[in-house]
């Protein structure tokens, strides 16, 4: 059961009520960004819920249980309840950034989504730059952390933003170098065109750029503020980091947006190295989502098994090892692309 | 070179704290959802003080010999009694003050009757404190269904009461005779150099010295 019929059969049944030309294509464009974010809501709701399953498993308690089927409502329970909560914006804070802030991480968040392939056509819009568009529009989480880090007026905040910055920005590169890798075997930005070079499991670029693999997990979980390198968020050592100043809803759109950057950092993964959507007999976005969900999975006991790291060794960790790796990989999938080409191609 | 060995211990420890977490991931979770399930307390556990009473009679054990408000550490037991037409005491009333309880047991080992017991009941919150000072007829209700031994019914004059429960030990065959010393120990408290220590009697048994005693003062 392929997904993208439906778009087309709404596309029709729009068009036969009269609309046509650019009304056509913006209500329809419309459509798809509502029922985006309806399944991008849900599914951070549902990895709350998860993560929070996985990391009571690992520690042999049981997690929500009490609402609905295994607690699995829980997190719109909690969400309700941030609803009711006051929103408070601290006395000599910076009013606009302070506002802004959680608004530019959720929407930058949620924008990433434009170019990330659900299944066979199902992506709302395949730009031949989809990747680097990926890479550039995530980048812009670390300009709402750092807003808020800075409009929240306390230091705490400040030092989480700050963290942030330096941790996003350093890892950002090991990152992209690995990605390189992958795009000169594809030779291609489009992501619907990265997944169709890997019908097959044979062809999934895991195999062909392992140590890519590695390094974009590693920077990954980085880029995703997540353990071991939660330092911007380090509840012992700064409270709560940049959201330490906001309630309710704000604090809620911090705390989905980092649940869907690691569900959007996972599904680049699965683009980029395990072949996407493709896959036998199951419909394509069902692949896509259980290759998505298993490395969300990887990364959440990851996430319950290390400790954090010290913030030099975080740096030197980018710079020292992960950067010249990248570089490494860069060097040797040139020459290997090369060699292969001049004695195959 | 050992530069090499550390990036290889470090990935194989890496990998090692990942198998950690991953056997714990299928076991089974060691907490209960508490207000559905409860652990079963074991027997001997030091909840609330109940009073026992006699299973057919339904009459209170207590002979009100002030032993245990003796024994109490914290004035946490505050009887008063009377005597009836054989002259023999009875409380009148037997209050047990949950806000100063340290729930040591002393009156539990105290107590020479199988008047009283320290009961697995453990959740008593109340809204005011008053609720928390329980009378005799609250502490009796409580120990209705409290399972305990029973004190030996005959006149415990040591030997004439131990020795049928004896005979009807070595009368059945072994394992009937274990479950049965182990169901009536304190038959064989009266008779204290049989009691093989080795299968712990209950504290009762343990002080072989006493049953007879106030018994006895209250009958002269």
């Amino acid at each position: 059961m392929e997904l993208y019929g439906i778009f087309e059969a709404v596309g029709e049944l729009l068009e036969s009520i009269g609309l046509s030309g650019v009304w056509l294509s913006i209500t329809v464009n419309l459509l798809v960004a509502a029922v985006l974010l309806g399944v991008l809501s849900v599914m951070a709701l549902f990895l709350v819920w998860w993560e929070r399953k996985v990391s009571a498993h690992i520690q042999d308690r049981l997690g929500p249980m009490r609402v609905g089927w295994h607690g699995v409502i829980q997190t719109l329970a909690d969400g309700v309840k941030l609803l009711q909560k006051e929103d408070i914006t601290p006395a000599k804070a910076d009013r606009p950034v302070f506002f802004w802030a959680p608004v530019i991480c959720y929407a930058s968040c949620f924008m990433a989504y434009v170019a990330i392939p659900w299944g066979d056509g199902l992506i709302p819009a395949d730009l031949n730059i989809g990747i680097l568009y990926i890479i550039a529009i995530t980048t812009f989480t670390v300009i709402s952390l750092l807003m808020a880090g800075w409009g929240s007026n306390n230091k705490w905040a400040l030092l989480g933003g700050m963290r942030s910055a330096a941790q996003v920005i350093s890892y950002e590169v090991p990152l992209v170098v690995s990605i390189l890798g992958v795009l000169m075997l594809a030779e291609t930005m489009s992501m619907q065109g990265i997944v169709a070079k890997q019908d097959g499991i044979l062809n999934w670029y895991i195999w062909k750029q392992p140590l890519a693999f590695v390094i974009y997990m590693i920077a990954a979980t980085a880029e995703a503020n997540r353990t071991p390198f939660d330092l911007p968020e380090a509840e012992q050592e700064l409270v709560a980091g940049f959201n330490v100043e906001y309630s309710g809803m704000k604090f809620a759109m911090f705390f989905l947006a980092e649940f869907l950057n690691m569900f959007t950092v996972s599904a680049i993964a699965t683009t980029l190295f395990l072949g996407g959507w493709n896959g036998p007999i199951l419909p394509s976005w069902l692949w896509f989502l259980i290759k998505t969900l298993a490395i969300v999975f990887v990364l959440m006991w990851i996430r319950w098994t290390y400790p954090r790291l010290r913030v030099d060794h975080l740096m030197e960790f980018a710079w020292k090892w992960l950067l010249p790796l990248a570089f490494l990989n860069l060097i040797l999938t040139g020459i290997g692309w090369y060699v292969w080409n001049e004695m195959f191609g | 070179m050992v530069l090499l060995k550390d990036i290889k211990d470090g990935i194989y420890n890496l990998l090692l704290g990942l198998g950690v977490t991953a056997k714990r991931l299928p076991e089974r979770a060691v907490t209960l959802q508490y207000p559905d399930e409860r652990w079963e307390m074991p027997e001997r556990s030091r909840g609330i003080v109940v009073l026992l009473s006699d299973k057919e009679t339904g009459k209170l054990n207590c002979t009100a010999c002030m032993l245990c408000q003796k024994a109490c550490p914290t004035a946490a037991i505050i009887i008063n009694r009377e005597k009836n037409e054989q002259k023999r005491w009875y409380p009148t009333s037997f209050t047990v003050d949950n806000t100063i309880c340290c729930f040591c047991g002393l009156c539990e080992e105290a107590c020479n009757f199988a008047a009283l017991k320290m009961a697995t009941m453990y959740e008593f919150s109340v809204y005011d404190q008053s609720e928390l000072i329980y009378d005799m007829n609250r502490l009796q209700e409580l120990g209705r269904d409290v399972p305990y031994t029973p004190r030996p019914k005959k006149k415990p004059v040591a030997k004439p009461a131990a020795k049928p429960a004896e005979k009807a030990a070595t009368d059945k065959t072994v394992p009937e005779a274990l479950a049965k010393t182990e169901e009536k120990p304190a038959a064989d408290a009266t008779d204290a150099k049989s009691t093989n220590m080795d299968e712990a009697p209950p504290r009762q048994a343990e002080l072989p010295l006493k049953p007879d005693k106030p018994d006895s003062t209250l009958d002269s």
